[in-house]
């Protein structure tokens, strides 16, 4: 077998690393011409000025908006809930695999949403699910048949960034055993059987996002932005290689500079080339945005 | 032959109990010791008498994958205590037992990018949150909410907690060696891993430098008024010399190939680094303006390591 050649800082200082945490990537269509369109992985990034009110209160109707505009651009369907048939069944145990960190969880707005739309496929209420802790005691997630994995977008000290990939860590009952060379092992656990081939769509939640980790639990309020958005696609690994670039960029917004993840998010890179488990080079993915763009960065 | 293995059973199994019990008795002698360190009231503030502890395994449940900054140094035991008083903001202590004060230096240097607020043997205040070390106990100490008063009141709860904690403790050895001219004292990292070197200077994806629970490390910056950008000085000690050379040769392999066994590259970015071992020791000078200015560093470390520094 091949030895995977080691990256160091001074192939960042080359500009040699394309992944999401290559200081040198640019997410522009500039440097797309070998690459052909065909074999590109689509994301869609959608975002709303009025997700957050002036209260710092989101809004529901809002994000149930944002959330229909996204999956119908995703699946190509005038009605949102047309495309959510081309990705659920009424037949379908359904578990939303939400996340519920104290300091950043995902939005109740959208969970609420996203279960709105099972329902309206078909699927009666007592086969859908929404945990994060407890799926492994879950029934509806231990005999699930399809996974929605929703949570907010964040660094997190162990692994770079808390995305999609890193959402199903609570599928395994021993989450540290994960945590080792940057928890390049992550994507490992989409091969599990209580996963493996189920999820059916992928949520970043960017309506706050955290950028930097600072304190006891690696939050600090100065470091959450209000992005106002959603990014939604059908590849963990895509969405979070997207994620992990925006990251760095508000960061820069933020600093000033360019200061490098905390923690370079290897197991992005990593599910892609070894666990085969999505696409995490930026110039293969196409980021298709929809409303308010303003101070997007991406 | 059977009544030898009964007995050799029995006598692991004794054994086996034994370890239990002293582990059992050793963890219930520390939450003792820790209740002890936290006044039930301080400042007008009250317990609200639900302590809660967590071990190395069980701290995830209290913060998730941020517990891992934590278990990569020795950390044995968390006392998190609320302090509470009508109309104001819950304020939570988090006291940890690291083991060693080394430890508890280290986790505290992970991070001192606040204001230095006096507290314990080493503080930083920052975003609602004070964080300081004395003796083998590194603390937390912050606001559910801020407001114009926390800060006060989180300061003074931590002073009174220092004030406590009886001894002080001693910082890692490895501290002495660094060269004193231009450093910057703030920004010295101790840590183990080298998740942790990346953390705070991206290296390499792959731990090239065989970091780990045996070794330790510091980072230190120096900046100098005659030169632009900081310069990186990283110095490991290994349980023995042979483990040395040969993370050294694996450096240089992964880090600076084209520099054979002279240990000494110019990077990318126009900036130098250099490195060499030592006894049981590896010493890496990096973004270094000059050739001599990395030398410098190196040699100057070297002499310290020999005591013959100034």
């Amino acid at each position: 077998m091949k030895k995977s050649r080691v990256i160091t800082r001074r192939d960042f200082l080359r500009g040699t690393v394309y992944t999401a945490f290559a200081t040198s990537a640019i997410l522009s269509s500039s440097i797309d011409k070998d690459v052909g369109a065909e074999e590109k992985v689509k994301v869609i990034l959608v975002r709303d000025e009025n997700a957050i009110d002036q209260q710092g209160r989101i809004n529901q109707a809002i994000v149930q908006k944002m959330l229909d505009r996204a999956v119908s651009t995703l699946l190509d369907e005038e009605n949102p809930i047309q495309a959510w048939k081309k990705l659920i069944k009424p037949t379908d145990i359904v578990g939303i695999k939400s996340n519920v960190w104290f300091y950043l969880p995902t939005p109740e707005e959208l969970e609420m949403a996203i279960q709105k739309r099972v329902l309206n496929v078909g699927v009666p209420k007592k086969n859908i699910s929404i945990d994060d802790r407890g799926v492994l005691d879950n029934p509806i997630f231990r005999s699930s048949t399809a996974l929605i994995n929703v949570r907010p977008l964040r660094t997190h000290f162990w692994s770079g960034i808390g995305g999609c990939i890193k959402n199903h860590i609570m599928f395994v009952s021993t989450p540290w055993l994960y945590h080792g060379d940057a928890c390049s092992p992550l994507a490992s656990i989409w091969n599990k059987p209580l996963v493996k081939g189920k999820t059916r769509l992928n949520i970043l939640s960017l309506i706050r996002t955290q950028f930097y980790g600072r304190g006891p639990h690696y939050f600090d309020r100065r470091f959450v932005s209000d992005y106002k958005g959603l990014l939604i696609g059908k590849d963990p690994v895509a969405l979070d290689a997207v994620g992990a670039r925006l990251l760095q960029l508000q960061r820069i917004a933020y600093f000033g500079e360019d200061r490098p993840l905390d923690t370079t998010p290897k197991h992005i890179f990593v599910a892609d080339e070894k666990y085969k488990l999505g696409v995490s080079d930026l110039r293969r993915i196409e980021v298709v945005k929809i409303g308010w763009m303003e101070g997007s960065l991406i | 032959m059977r009544t030898l293995l009964f007995y050799f059973f029995v006598l692991v199994a004794v054994m086996g109990i034994d370890g239990l019990s002293v582990f059992s008795m050793e963890r219930s002698d520390r939450k003792t010791e820790m209740k002890k360190l936290l006044p039930v009231e301080i400042e007008a503030y009250k317990s609200d008498g639900k302590d809660q502890f967590y071990d190395r395994n069980t701290t995830f449940r209290y913060m998730d994958g941020a517990a891992e900054l934590y278990r990569s140094y020795g950390f044995k035991l968390l006392m998190v205590r609320r302090y509470v008083k009508p109309n104001h903001p819950s304020i939570i202590v988090e006291l940890f037992d690291m083991g060693l004060s080394e430890d508890a230096f280290g986790v505290f240097s992970f991070e001192t990018e606040g204001e230095d607020p006096q507290v314990g043997q080493g503080s930083d205040y920052g975003g609602g949150l004070l964080r300081f070390w004395k003796g083998k106990y590194f603390v937390n100490v912050y606001a559910e909410q801020e407001t114009s008063s926390t800060k006060q009141d989180v300061l003074e709860i931590g002073k009174g907690i220092a004030k406590s904690i009886k001894t002080e403790g001693q910082k890692p050895k490895l501290l002495n060696y660094l060269p004193k001219e231009d450093l910057i004292e703030r920004g010295i990292r101790y840590f183990h891993l080298h998740q942790s070197l990346n953390y705070h200077y991206f290296v390499a994806h792959e731990n090239i430098l065989h970091l780990g629970a045996r070794t330790n490390s510091v980072f230190a910056h120096y900046l100098s008024s005659q030169t632009k950008g900081k310069t990186f000085l990283l110095l490991i000690e290994y349980p023995n010399q042979q483990l040395a050379t040969k993370a050294f040769q694996s450096f240089v392999k992964a880090f600076m190939p084209e520099a054979s066994s002279s240990g000494s590259i110019r990077m990318e970015n126009g900036r130098w680094a250099v490195a060499q071992s030592h006894q049981k020791y590896v010493i890496v000078v990096l973004d270094a303006p000059f050739h001599e200015k990395a030398e410098e560093l190196i040699h100057a470390t070297r002499k310290n390591l020999e005591g013959r520094g100034s």
